[in-house]
């Protein structure tokens, strides 16, 4: 299986550190990198091209949601996910709207497991 | 307290009494206490109840707060308040039959607290009591405040009297002294360079300056006819029966004394101390010339222009 | 003052960042509106700087509406829900969808509030309970009303740190900012800190690149 590019997209370095452990425990050979806001996601994601994106709703400056279009502007076959601790029909729909997933907060083994899923198939 | 085996019927007859709606589930939300209360206002009795998760007995109830503030208890140990303000009717209770019949639901506050009893034995404590009578006294307490609002003859601001109480007071007063032949007085009063206070300190300040100026000049008044009252935005006025013209602007004097020595600082002001300070325009009418209300009224206005033209910080009469 | 590492102190944030946006969550389907919350800041104050902090950021009469909870168990504090008092009142008729003229804030107003105080505290401290690992006990809402040195007078007089929580709530599209104060003394802040640092060394290992 070839290994995966994954970008994790929060504002908290504890969040970033967390969620990349809990990957890497399972795919050391993947390739994880990390952006701590919206604009630095979109830079990013140009010259990496992942294969799944993980991003925090709650951000300064540009918001998980519009980030997340974008990228799904830029990366049409990617696996883009949103994380929120505030699940509401109102993200949801626009999860929906986009096209992008949406995964609950705190992040958990699981949760993560459930995320990468699609690129383990 | 007794030995627990005597209690166990006391306290069972004390929850059984209560006029709180009782009821504990246990970690797996089935119900193990249900109190008369309970079967008095919900019309299912506690045999049915016992055994039964919560959600069974109020499917309605899945996903919404209730069942979330059990689950709050009994998973982290913590308590919770369900307010009929935002929980409109949750559970199907009524005040009594008529009630009932007619599906009017009681307005129901409600406490979900964790119960730990030893090691591992956690249940989860419901009560509901009826607040219909709270909202009700509320709602009309509401209505009443909402009338006497309209009827009140008191400023909000500085607690004197307000200009409602003044034009009614200055009537009775003027016809008094018309009738009885008594003299009567009335002070115009407002606070110098006012506008710039606003300007310079802000509103804030501006409405706390009034406060203390009303504050200090309405309780020199004597006499219990005496009325000090606020007329409009940084103006007052005094009406003082049975009192002549010099006894009038001897207590003029006075008053424009006491601001002065409250010295609150006012920067904007173009007196010399820059200080806060009123001008006060005294009017009297005796037996003599007693003459209708806004005679004397408008006599007063234009003894305060005076004042103000001659430099302020005084008082003018007539 | 006891000092968190740069780590610790995002943890925290983050653990309360999850704690409001459950309680957001929770409170969307109260009145089924969007309701968001986050928490931008958190610092580490004196209970004498609180009070003045407060005081110098609200506006109107200066006058604030606090709803507390106890909590004890892995660590005790007083939490302090804060908001000016006229915003309290606009944020109980966001929820509640009236507009009435009433200056001051009714009892079932209060009521009202001190749910609203309930359902955040519970999140904040039930999130920080859960990934922590260990369990608090809580007590039920407290309402007051008054100055913010007489608020945070409520948990006694001894020497105290405030951890405090700068909160941005919006629901229908108006923002409105509150506080929330977790007064501790100087062991349970120590208990805390020894939670988090517990926590980033079970979760993260203690690899920080």
């Amino acid at each position: 299986m070839k290994p995966s590019t994954v970008l994790i997209v929060d504002d908290s370095r504890v969040s970033r550190m967390l969620t990349r452990q809990h990957i890497q425990v399972r795919h050391a050979d993947w390739v994880v990198e990390e952006a701590a806001n919206g604009d630095e996601a979109i830079a990013k994601a140009k010259g990496l091209q992942p294969d799944l994106v993980l991003l925090d709703v709650n951000m300064p400056g540009m918001n998980g949601v519009d980030a997340a279009a974008a990228l799904r502007a830029m990366l049409p076959n990617a696996h883009i996910s949103l994380l929120t601790a505030n699940v509401q029909a109102a993200t949801r729909q626009r999860a929906e709207e986009i096209g992008v997933g949406f995964m609950e907060k705190p992040i958990t083994a699981e949760r993560i497991a459930q995320l990468i899923a699609p690129l383990e198939a | 307290m007794k030995s627990s085996v005597e209690s166990l019927p006391l306290l069972q007859g004390v929850i059984d009494c209560i006029d709180v709606g009782t009821l504990v589930l246990d970690a797996n939300e089935r119900v193990v206490l249900w109190n008369r209360w309970m079967d008095q206002h919900s019309g299912v009795m506690g045999a049915e109840t016992l055994e039964r998760s919560f959600c069974d007995l109020f499917p309605e109830q899945r996903g919404k707060r209730l069942e979330a503030a059990i689950g709050q208890a009994l998973r982290s140990n913590l308590p919770s308040l369900l307010s009929q303000t935002l929980n409109r009717w949750p559970l199907p209770l009524y005040a009594n039959k008529s009630a009932a019949e007619k599906g009017e639901r009681m307005q129901q506050q409600i406490t979900v607290t964790p119960l730990n009893l030893g090691s591992n034995e956690r249940y989860c404590l419901i009560q509901v009591s009826d607040v219909t009578a709270a909202v009700q006294r509320e709602n009309l307490l509401r209505e009443q405040a909402v009338a006497l609002r309209s009827q009140t003859l008191l400023d909000d601001l500085t607690g004197v009297a307000n200009r409602r109480h003044f034009d009614m007071a200055i009537d009775r007063e003027t016809r008094r002294s018309r009738r009885m032949g008594t003299p009567l007085s009335l002070m115009m009063l407002d606070i110098d360079y006012f506008k710039a206070y606003n300007d310079h300190y802000g509103h804030q300040q501006g409405d706390a300056c009034l406060e203390a100026v009303a504050s200090a000049l309405s309780t020199m008044q004597q006499r219990p006819a005496d009325l000090f009252a606020r007329y409009g935005g940084e103006e007052f006025a005094v009406i003082l029966p049975d009192t002549p013209a010099d006894a009038a602007v001897m207590m003029a004097n006075a008053m424009c004394r006491k601001v002065r020595d409250l010295r609150i600082p006012h920067q904007a002001s173009r007196t010399d101390e820059r200080i806060v300070t009123i001008s006060i325009g005294v009017a009297s009418s005796d037996s003599s010339n007693a003459g209708e209300v806004y005679d004397l009224i408008n006599a007063a206005d234009r003894a305060l222009y005076q004042a103000k033209a001659c430099g302020r910080n005084r008082v003018h009469s007539q | 003052m006891v000092r968190l590492t740069e780590l610790e102190h995002d943890a925290l944030v983050e653990l309360f960042n999850i704690g409001v946006g459950q309680a957001a969550s929770a409170m969307s389907e109260i009145v089924n509106e969007t309701v968001t919350m986050s928490v931008p800041a958190i610092s580490f104050l004196t209970r004498a700087s609180a009070a003045k902090l407060l005081a110098s950021r609200s506006g109107g009469n200066g006058r604030l509406c606090g709803i507390s909870q106890h909590y004890s168990g892995a660590f005790e504090t007083e939490a302090i829900l804060m908001f000016p008092e006229e915003k309290s009142q606009e944020i109980v008729r966001l929820m509640v969808g009236e507009a009435m003229p009433l200056a001051e804030l009714s009892a079932m107003e209060q009521e009202a509030m001190s749910e609203i105080g309930n359902i955040l505290l519970n999140s904040c401290v039930g999130s920080l309970a859960n990934l922590l690992g260990h369990e608090l006990h809580g007590s039920l809402p407290d309402y007051h009303v008054g100055y913010s040195e007489q608020i945070l007078a409520q948990a006694g007089s001894g020497e105290t740190a405030v951890l405090m929580l700068h909160i941005e709530f919006v629901i229908e599209r108006q923002q409105i900012a509150g506080d929330v104060a977790f007064i501790m003394d100087m062991t349970a802040l120590h208990d805390l800190k020894q939670h988090v640092a517990g926590f980033l060394e079970r979760s993260i290992g203690g690899a920080h690149p």
